[in-house]
């Protein structure tokens, strides 16, 4: 980890907990964790961070499609793995290492887009070399990918990273808005949208959406009744806290001005639950009521009428159906009507979609993810490819934090491979989302596929913490961009 | 102790199943009973046992479906225990069959964020799969019953 970083954070984080009268040693015990494991994001972390790796031999030209944090962090493990590492990235995009986990605090005004923004080849682990091109097409037969620039790239191995694109232009009314990344110029989707819709969703988004949250804000405070509207789509998406997120921090800095009780906030989303799991549902919940949001299930956004402010919606539900003589049931008869709602100010979580080169290949399955083992990682296929990051098709696979736990799997899983050994690691499915609730509490809920929660502090999960908020805004940012793409952490 | 069977036959031509309405009981002896109680609680299982067991395939062939080499079908219910949603799911089927198949084929809880016909497509896909798993084939060879 950068020195320099980490005292500058240190001394932020001592400065608020100054301001709360107390002493990073006290906040500590507060917590009930140690300082190590806290500045590493919990105790599996920390110990991570002290692992003894061994290297070997073992040989191989991989290739690495993506070089964000996924594609980043894996070749910063596969190099200190192995004693003569033959690694390519092939990376079109300059700032693809951004730290995304950043952008609601950069949409909320509290990071500024600069906080977030960090260059490729500041993070090209060393020994590794980096194409500063875009795959256009795979030919897994024969082992090889073609790039945008003509180039043939042969691989041994080969690890699909390419991250996901946002979908804003299946929304009616935003077709010119296109699909984006979440790094980069985003010129062509912040001029679709305008200046009462925003999305957190890409980096230069976030800021926008502070301008226009901002302007909103003032005219809750002159006395106009403002109507605030989230939403979340019906697929799955980066961080499914997100949508949420920046709705409880609009209502944090409505709290500041004053100026909340002219404001309406209100969630549609396309699930019937504020969250997957049963613990974290009911105290999302439990949240929304105190803060006195509204909210809506199954509906998903369908369109937007711009001029008028109209949000349009699919709404969904269902009814009692025929008797069925031989399930002996009543059938489910699903039910959909559009709903129109009027809006000053639409945040909108896009639909997430797989990159059309990798959709159209034959890597990528009927939906467009990248069909893999969900333990091994490793493509149903074709044995000699990985997929990692939000473009594998993992369940509940698509955070950082999920990143976190699958790149030491996949790095283990490619080694022994390499050497004719049969895979040993296994991905459990853990993710976790720092459920930001106001500006000082953070509900950090941390779960896998048992469908429960998982911890990693002695702490009752499902409680909004101020240690999880500095942990937030401080700490994972440097285990992320100096623990995770060095391949340590 | 008496087990009652309900069927199910396959048209291979129509790729689809039909119900037979008749019940058939089928007499266990002690060790067959110990296994079905052993068994009974774990659907899958108890359907693999007597799809194993050649005391209940030769039953079907001497007594079922005589002189009918050849025929598919399928278990539909086992006393209490039904496979019939294995073989008529749909869309439109309830919420109990997609927990069921959720947890079986594991498709998990993205589905939160997904409509249900999406899930419900993803079962029918894993369905077609498991169903040839089910279908029984009655074969011209003699099988030595072990009673």
């Amino acid at each position: 980890m950068d020195n320099k970083y980490l005292n500058k954070m240190l001394l932020e984080m001592d400065k608020d907990l100054a301001s709360k009268g107390m002493n990073r040693r006290d906040a500590m015990k507060l917590a009930g964790i140690s300082s190590a494991s806290f500045m590493m994001g919990g105790a599996t972390t920390a110990q991570a961070s002290e692992e003894e790796i061994v290297k070997t031999d073992a040989n191989g030209r991989i290739l690495i499609v993506g070089g964000g944090l996924a594609g980043m962090s894996t070749a910063a493990r596969l190099t200190l793995n192995l004693t003569n590492p033959d690694i390519t990235v092939i990376e079109p995009e300059k700032l693809s290492v951004s730290y995304q986990p950043g952008q609601t605090l950069v949409a909320a005004g509290i990071w500024d887009i600069d906080d977030v923004k960090f260059n490729r080849d500041d993070f090209v682990p060393d020994g590794v070399k980096l194409i500063e091109d875009k795959v256009i097409a795979f030919n897994p037969q024969e082992n090889y990918v073609t790039t945008a620039k003509g180039q043939k790239v042969e691989y041994d191995y080969l690890i699909m990273a390419t991250g996901l694109q946002m979908d804003f232009e299946r929304i009616r009314g935003l077709e010119d808005a296109g699909r984006a990344y979440s790094a980069g110029d985003n010129t062509k989707l912040l001029n679709a949208l305008g200046d009462s819709i925003c999305s957190i969703y890409t980096a230069e988004g976030a800021a926008k959406t502070w301008e226009i949250m901002q302007k909103k804000i003032a005219d809750a405070k002159s006395g106009k009744k403002t109507k605030f509207v989230f939403t979340h789509p019906n697929t799955p998406i980066k961080c499914g806290g997100a949508p949420k997120k920046i709705m409880y921090l609009t209502n944090a800095r409505l709290k500041e001005e004053d100026a909340r009780d002219n404001a309406e906030l209100t969630f549609y989303t396309n699930g019937g639950a504020m969250f997957g799991i049963p613990e974290y549902h009911d105290a999302v919940l439990g949240q929304f009521k105190r803060e006195g949001f509204k909210w809506n299930y199954r509906h998903n956004l369908i369109e937007v009428q711009k001029e008028n402010k109209i949000a349009v919606f699919d709404a969904k539900w269902q009814e009692k159906g025929p008797w069925d003589p031989i399930m002996n049931e009543y059938e489910v008869i699903p039910k959909h009507e559009k709903v129109e709602v009027p809006y000053d100010f639409l945040h909108i979580s896009p639909a997430a979609i797989a990159p059309r080169e990798v959709r159209e290949s034959d890597l990528g399955s009927a939906g467009g993810w990248v069909p893999v083992n969900k333990e091994t990682l490793q493509h149903f296929q074709y044995k000699n490819i990985y997929a990692i990051g939000d473009i594998a098709q993992v369940p509940m696979g698509k955070t950082g934090g999920s990143v976190r736990k699958q790149y030491k799997v996949l790095v283990d899983n490619l080694i022994a491979q390499m050497q004719g050994k049969a895979l040993p690691a296994k991905y459990a499915g853990y993710t976790v989302c720092p459920l930001i609730t106001d500006i000082g509490t953070v509900m950090l809920a941390e779960f896998d596929w048992t469908v429960k929660p998982t911890p990693s502090f002695p702490l009752d999960p499902t409680v909004e913490r101020w240690m999880f908020w500095l942990m937030k805004v401080y700490a994972l940012k440097p285990m992320t961009m100096y623990g995770m793409l060095s391949g340590r952490a | 102790m008496q087990v009652k069977f309900q069927l199910v036959t396959y048209d291979e031509e129509l790729d689809k199943f039909e119900l037979d309405d008749n019940v058939y009981p089928l007499e266990l002896d002690d060790e067959q009973s110990e296994t079905y109680e052993l068994l009974k609680h774990v659907d899958l299982h108890l359907y693999d046992w007597f799809q194993k067991s050649d005391f209940f395939l030769n039953w079907i062939k001497e007594e079922i479906y005589p002189e009918s080499i050849g025929k598919k079908f399928a278990i539909c219910d086992i006393n209490e225990t039904s496979f019939r949603r294995f073989y008529f799911f749909k869309l439109t089927s309830g919420d109990v069959h997609y927990e069921y198949f959720k947890k079986l084929f594991g498709i998990f809880e993205e589905s939160e964020w997904q409509d249900r016909e999406d899930v419900g497509k993803e079962i029918l896909k894993d369905l077609l799969v498991k169903r040839q798993e089910l279908i029984i084939e009655l074969k011209e060879e003699v099988v030595e019953d072990e009673i």
